[in-house]
C-alpha cells in the first residue's frame, strides 16, 4: 500500500495546483475536502456540493478520480475499503509534504 | 542547495540555488525566494513598482495610466509589454507622467499632479477613469496622491481615481507591486459596481494579461461553453469590470503569483471558491476546461470545445514534435511560467527542460515547481548574469525563455532566446497557442543563423574580386 500510496503522491504532486495554496489553512481545506470527494466519487457516491466551495472540490476530485483510473489501472480495480485505505495515506502524506513539514516560511502569515 | 563557482565571493547565494537529486522533496530542500537581493549579485528583477503598473494595472484599457514621478518611470514602462486590447489599445498608445524634477522635489508635487490629473482628463473627456501610481521620488518627499485624488474627484464627480501607492524601493521585487495592487485594488474598488449578468454561470479569470491575445482565447472558450465572465483580472478588461467580480461564482486563477491575492480574498469575503489551472499546453488547457464544465454541470460543453480545438490544432502540433523532442530548454522568467510550462513541454513535446530561474516567485512557487521538474535540473531564485553563464556550460541548453535582458545576453552566446513574458509570436496560451509556442521554439532550434553566428570570418580566405564578378 505505501507504494501505491507514494506513486498517488507524486502524481498529485507533478499535476495539482491545490496542493500549494497561499497558506496552510487553504492547503488543509483542499487537501481535505478534494480527497474526501474523490473518495465519494469512486465510491459511486454522489458528492455533497451544498456550498460553493463543496462545488469547486468535487469539480477537482471529479478529473483527479477520472486522470488517475486512466493513469493508473491498479486504482480502478480497487475495492472501497483499500480505495479509502489508499486516499487515507495520500492524504497523511500531502499533508507533511504541503503543510506539516513544508519550509515555506509564509504558510502560516495571518493575512493574505 | 548548490553554491556555482562564481558565487565564492557571496555564498549567500546557496540557498537561492537547487539541482533536484533522487530521493528528495521540497521538505528537505526549498530554496529562499522573496527576500531581499544579496549586494554584489547581478540580479535580474525589477522594481515593486513595475509590478503593479506594468503587469497589473498598465492592462486596464479604459483608464488613464498617470505616473507621478519623474519621466524615466512612466517611459521603461509605456508599449514595453504586449497586451493588447479590443479598444484599438488605448492602453498601449498612451501613458502620463507628471514629470517630477529637483524643483517639486525641493517644493513638493502634489500642485502638478493636480495638473496633470486634470489636463489628461481634459485631453481626454472621454476617459473616466485613472489608474495613478507612486514613484520612488515622490513617495520619498510625502506627497499625499490619495488626497489629491479625492480633491479631484470631489470636484468632477463623474470621474474615478485608483490610487497604487508602491514605490519601487517598497519591496525586494515587482512582487510586492503585485500583491500592493491586489489587496488595495480589492479594498476600494471590488464591489461598487453591478455587472449586468448575462448568463446562469459566471466567472472572473484571475491573473491573465492578454500577452498577445491570451485572454481572447479564454473568453471564446469560456462564451463557448456559455459562461458570462464577469472580468479579466486584468486583461483586456475595463476598470469597471474589475469593480465587479464580486459577482462572480467561482475565480478561475491562472497566474497565482501576480494575482493569487485578489483571489484569496474573494473568497474569503464573498465565498467565491478559487479553481486555480494551467492555461498553457494541450493537456493542461484541456483539463482546465474539464474542471470548469464539472463546477458548472456544463460536462458536455467542455468535452465538445476541446473536441473541436484538439481538431484543429492537434495536426498543427505534430509538424513540430518531432524537430522538438530532446530539446534542452531553460526558463528563466518571473516565476510562475516555471510550473506552467515545465510539465507540458516535457509531456507534450518532448523537450527536457534543465534549468528554471525565478525574478519574482515566492517559496510557494518552488514548492510547486520542484514537485513538477525533472531530476538533474536548476532551480534558481533571483539568479544573476554569472550563474546563467555557468549554467550554460553545465547543461548546453537549445533554447532559453527569458527576458529581453538576459535574452539579448544569451544570443551573444550564440543561444537562440524566446520573450518569455510577452512571446515572441503569441499568444501561446490554450491549444492555438501551444502551437504558436512550438511553432516559435522550432523556429529558434532550427534556424541556421547560429551557426553562422559563431563563425570567425577572420579566417575565410578572400575570394578574389574576378570571381565575386562571374559568380554575380
Amino acid at each position: 500500500m505505501n507504494e501505491q500510496v507514494e506513486t498517488i503522491v507524486e502524481y498529485i504532486q507533478k499535476r495539482c495546483l491545490w496542493q500549494f495554496f497561499s497558506r496552510a489553512w487553504d492547503r488543509s481545506e483542499n487537501i481535505n475536502g478534494i480527497l474526501t470527494k474523490a473518495g465519494e466519487i469512486f465510491a459511486g457516491e454522489t458528492p455533497s456540493t451544498s456550498t460553493e466551495a463543496d462545488k469547486c472540490w468535487a469539480a477537482d476530485a471529479k478529473i483527479l478520480v477520472a486522470e488517475m483510473k486512466s493513469a493508473f489501472p491498479w486504482f480502478k480495480s480497487l475495492d472501497k475499503s483499500k480505495a479509502k485505505e489508499l486516499l487515507d495515506g495520500v492524504r497523511k502524506r500531502m499533508r507533511e509534504i504541503a503543510i506539516d513539514k513544508s519550509r515555506n516560511g509564509e504558510l502560516n502569515i495571518e493575512n493574505y | 542547495m548548490t553554491l556555482f563557482k562564481c558565487d565564492s565571493q557571496i555564498p549567500e547565494r546557496e540557498k537561492h540555488c537547487y539541482i533536484k537529486a533522487p530521493g528528495e522533496d521540497t521538505t528537505q530542500y526549498l530554496p529562499s525566494a522573496d527576500i531581499a537581493t544579496i549586494p554584489g549579485t547581478l540580479s535580474e528583477r525589477g522594481c515593486s513598482y513595475c509590478g503593479a503598473k506594468l503587469v497589473i494595472g498598465g492592462v486596464l484599457k479604459d483608464a488613464i495610466q498617470m505616473i507621478h514621478g519623474p519621466i524615466g518611470c512612466a517611459y521603461l514602462t509605456w508599449h514595453t509589454k504586449r497586451y493588447p486590447s479590443d479598444n484599438d489599445n488605448f492602453q498601449l498608445k498612451y501613458v502620463w507622467s507628471t514629470g517630477v524634477k529637483e524643483k517639486n522635489v525641493v517644493f513638493g508635487a502634489e500642485k502638478i499632479l493636480k495638473q496633470s490629473i486634470l489636463e489628461a482628463f481634459d485631453a481626454m473627456p472621454n476617459i473616466k477613469k485613472m489608474m495613478l501610481y507612486t514613484t520612488c521620488a515622490t513617495a520619498l518627499i510625502g506627497d499625499d496622491p490619495k488626497a489629491v485624488a479625492a480633491e479631484v474627484m470631489e470636484e468632477r464627480p463623474d470621474v474615478d481615481i485608483f490610487v497604487t501607492e508602491c514605490p519601487g524601493f517598497a519591496g525586494v521585487s515587482q512582487s510586492k507591486g503585485h500583491h500592493v495592487l491586489n489587496i488595495a485594488w480589492f479594498k476600494e474598488k471590488v464591489g461598487q459596481v453591478e455587472p449586468k449578468i448575462t448568463s446562469k454561470y459566471t466567472v472572473n479569470y484571475i491573473g491573465d494579461y492578454n500577452i498577445q491575445g491570451d485572454s481572447f482565447i479564454w473568453n471564446d472558450y469560456f462564451t463557448r461553453m456559455g459562461i458570462q465572465v464577469i472580468a479579466h483580472f486584468t486583461g483586456n478588461a475595463t476598470y469597471d469590470e474589475c469593480r465587479s467580480m464580486h459577482r462572480a461564482q467561482l475565480s478561475v486563477c491562472n497566474c497565482a503569483r501576480s494575482a493569487g491575492y485578489i483571489a484569496n480574498e474573494l473568497k474569503k469575503r464573498y465565498g467565491i471558491p478559487r479553481l486555480d489551472v494551467d492555461s498553457w499546453g494541450f493537456n493542461q488547457s484541456a483539463e482546465a476546461l474539464r474542471k470548469v464544465g464539472a463546477f458548472f454541470g456544463l460536462e458536455a460543453e467542455a468535452e465538445k470545445l476541446i473536441a473541436e480545438e484538439l481538431a484543429k490544432y492537434a495536426p498543427k502540433l505534430e509538424r513540430y514534435k518531432a524537430g522538438l523532442k530532446g530539446k534542452k530548454m531553460c526558463i528563466w522568467t518571473g516565476g510562475p511560467r516555471l510550473w506552467h510550462w515545465t510539465h507540458a513541454v516535457e509531456e507534450e513535446l518532448g523537450i527536457q527542460v534543465v534549468a528554471m530561474s525565478s525574478k519574482f516567485g515566492h517559496q510557494e512557487d518552488f514548492e510547486k515547481v520542484i514537485a513538477r521538474g525533472p531530476m538533474g535540473t536548476v532551480y534558481i531564485d533571483d539568479g544573476n548574469e554569472l550563474e546563467f553563464f555557468e549554467v550554460i556550460d553545465m547543461m548546453h541548453p537549445d533554447i532559453i525563455f527569458t527576458g529581453p535582458r538576459v535574452g539579448d545576453l544569451v544570443k551573444k552566446v550564440h543561444i537562440p532566446y524566446i520573450n518569455g513574458h510577452a512571446y515572441h509570436n503569441g499568444p501561446y496560451q490554450g491549444f492555438e497557442g501551444f502551437v504558436n509556442m512550438a511553432r516559435d521554439i522550432y523556429n529558434a532550434t532550427h534556424s541556421p543563423l547560429w551557426k553562422f553566428a559563431g563563425e570567425d570570418i577572420r579566417n575565410i580566405p578572400e575570394v578574389p574580386a574576378a570571381e565575386v564578378k562571374e559568380a554575380v
